[in-house]
């Protein structure tokens, strides 16, 4: 925009504009800098999760001879030197009776292996704060010097499940229950969701009662997902006898909280459907069967899919109401089937905030990472079927 | 006129919605094999009523219709009168070309399937063939029939509706302003065509242009504000109207 200037051949001269253009242009930063503020929350949850988890990607190994023998086949004390007892995980130490027992050609063995530290050590090498005695430090401090401490790669942080040890629990019971859970929802939330709304939007009378309908649909849609919880305790567990903390409780909770967003969003894709697409298949004579599932549904359905992915993304990260149900429970052992119990990945990350051991500060961030990139898939899968299934004009 | 050429005969029509009475005491017989042609300012019940003589006015709720259409002797809105069968005979074509968003294939050929009139392969094949030649538009799409019936151009969208509309063989075909949409050349296309189609179809067309209805129509109803103000052969309305709003409507002093 060029400066006009005060000239009496100037016809288009405006003394007002000046100020006018002063205001919009205030307008456009006050705007952009809201932008700016909300990219910059975005930005420091981000940079603050990965800083704290990226530690969690390694975890400390440290080498020691193990001997498989009477002793430690009754005691895992007997299994290593004394003087490494407190440097290694509890956790796996106390397998190796049952490995001799799982395995019995093991008696009378010894092996130099690297066995999985314990979360002081791991806090020690990663230069967190730690709590080691003096002298276990100086066994630590000769034992790095040796080169018998490494910091590996985290398998463990992926292949297990939750452990009352650090340095042993991971992530993948959690993000089985969420699967599971997650299914049971999809399965029950999706059919009844959409033919709720093509009920709604093709069949259904315009009158009072439907007015009243969607008038509390949009409420439900609304309400507090604690309620959902109480409401899934209440006829799945109590009423029907649902194990408790099992993924179909929690699922078929979460297709309760999930189904009125299913339904709001696809009788929205239905009413995008162009009227005059439903009047060339009356037109022709068809029914309404035939109108609606060849012609209508087939156009609604990116926005269909769309809406019940979001849905369920949500619902995938929904906690409160999974907490309810007992979904918020000790699990070491990934569940096999929808009827066992399980934990869900938020939950998950719920316990372990709540744990006092500094190590699980960077398990709670490492889950929040794998939780935020589970979610972020399931986005860009909802846009991508959006792209794939719609319809050119 | 002879009573034996009358398709359609309208006794008595009334019709709200809600309680808004647009439609009053239509009486009129519609002549088979010829172009009527239903002309009125806006809001004046012309499109409510074609939407009678298919009952697409059932798809709203709050429409109510009272008296009779009688087609070929039956009245359509008796009670043992489906709907869906009564459009299958009555065919429509809408303001807005409107195909699917299907291939031009599946477009002719889909309701003549789901209707069962004829079996996917050869049959179905030289229906859809037939249809698009009478529609006149074989030669443009033979090539591109997988092709979407969307990627054609307003004009064309236009009568692959037709083509459509003949492939469930109906005896009469409605039409809403069918070319309000479309440029003069592809408006004469569709003209030429309606002409072609009154050998074999009774023909009605709503249209807001008066010299559409002047050049194809045989018959022209004049519609008021709800009411049949005059129905005759399309001369007598435009050269000798009897009625002076007619005239005024026509001479273009109001509308």
């Amino acid at each position: 925009m060029s400066k006009i200037k005060k000239n009496k051949k100037n016809v288009f001269y405006d003394p007002s504009l000046k100020r006018r253009h002063f205001k919009s242009k205030l307008f456009k930063y006050f705007t952009l800098s809201s932008l700016i503020v909300s990219l910059a929350f975005l930005a420091i949850f981000f940079i603050d999760m990965v800083v704290k988890g990226s530690s969690a990607v390694q975890q400390t190994y440290v080498q020691v001879e193990v001997s498989y023998n009477e002793q430690s086949a009754e005691n895992y004390r007997d299994a290593v030197d004394k003087k490494y007892l407190e440097l290694l995980s509890r956790a796996v130490l106390r397998e190796i009776p049952m490995q001799i027992k799982k395995n019995p050609s093991l008696l009378g063995t010894t092996k130099v292996a690297w066995m999985l530290a314990d979360d002081q050590v791991d806090m020690y090498m990663k230069e967190y704060y730690y709590k080691i005695s003096n002298k276990d430090l100086a066994t630590l401090t000769e034992l790095i010097e040796n080169g018998r401490v490494e910091k590996k790669f985290n398998t463990i942080f992926f292949t297990h499940g939750d452990s009352k040890t650090p340095e042993y629990s991971g992530i993948l019971s959690a993000m089985i229950g969420t699967i599971l859970t997650l299914a049971v929802a999809m399965f029950v939330a999706f059919p009844i969701g959409v033919a709720t709304a093509v009920y709604l939007e093709e069949f259904s009378e315009q009158n009072a009662w439907s007015e009243f309908l969607e008038v509390n649909i949009n409420n439900l849609a609304a309400i507090p997902s604690i309620l959902f919880g109480l409401l899934g305790l209440a006829i799945f567990i109590n009423l029907f006898g649902f194990p408790r903390s099992s993924a179909l409780v929690g699922g078929l909770t979460l297709a309760l909280m999930t189904l009125p967003i299913i339904v709001v969003s696809s009788r929205a894709a239905l009413r995008s459907v162009p009227a005059t697409i439903r009047q060339a298949g009356y037109g022709l004579g068809l029914t309404k069967v035939q109108v609606v599932k060849d012609h209508v549904l087939p156009l609604a359905f990116p926005g269909i899919m769309t809406g019940s992915i979001i849905g369920l993304a949500h619902a995938m990260g929904e906690t409160a109401p999974l907490i309810i149900v007992g979904m918020i429970a000790f699990i070491p052992d990934s569940p096999t089937s929808v009827m066992e119990a399980a934990t869900v990945m938020p939950a998950q990350i719920f316990t372990w905030a709540g744990m006092p051991e500094r190590a699980y500060i960077e398990r709670t961030a490492a889950g929040i990472l794998v939780l935020l990139t589970v979610l972020i898939s399931l986005n860009a899968m909802a846009v991508y079927l959006r792209k794939k299934f719609e319809v050119k004009w | 006129m002879a009573k034996d050429k009358a398709k359609i005969v309208v006794k008595d029509l009334n019709l709200w919605y809600g309680d808004k009475h647009a439609l009053h005491n239509l009486n009129i017989e519609i002549q088979k094999n010829k172009i009527t042609a239903l002309i009125g300012p806006s809001g004046c019940g012309k499109s409510t009523f074609l939407r009678c003589l298919n009952r697409m006015n059932d798809l709203i709720s709050s429409v109510r219709v009272e008296g009779e259409v009688v087609i070929d002797g039956k009245n359509i809105y008796d009670k043992d009168v489906d709907e869906v069968s009564v459009r299958k005979r009555i065919g429509m074509v809408f303001q807005q070309p409107n195909p699917f968003p299907k291939s031009i294939y599946e477009n002719v050929a889909y309701a003549p399937l789901k209707h069962g009139s004829v079996k996917k392969g050869s049959d179905c094949d030289d229906l859809v063939e037939q249809s698009l030649k009478s529609a006149g538009i074989w030669n443009e799409v033979k090539d591109i029939l997988k092709e979407p019936g969307t990627g054609l151009s307003g004009g064309q969208q236009q009568r692959l509706c037709i083509a459509r509309t003949i492939a469930v063989k109906p005896d009469v075909i409605l039409m809403d302003e069918p070319t309000s949409a479309l440029d003069p050349i592809s408006t004469e296309k569709i003209e030429a065509l309606m002409l072609e189609l009154k050998k074999d179809y009774t023909i009605v067309i709503v249209t807001h242009n008066m010299q559409q209805a002047a050049r194809i129509a045989d018959m022209t109803a004049f519609f008021h504000l709800g009411d049949l103000i005059e129905y005759d052969e399309t001369e007598k309305i435009f050269i000798n109207p009897t009625h002076k709003k007619t005239e005024d409507y026509i001479t273009g002093r109001f509308g």
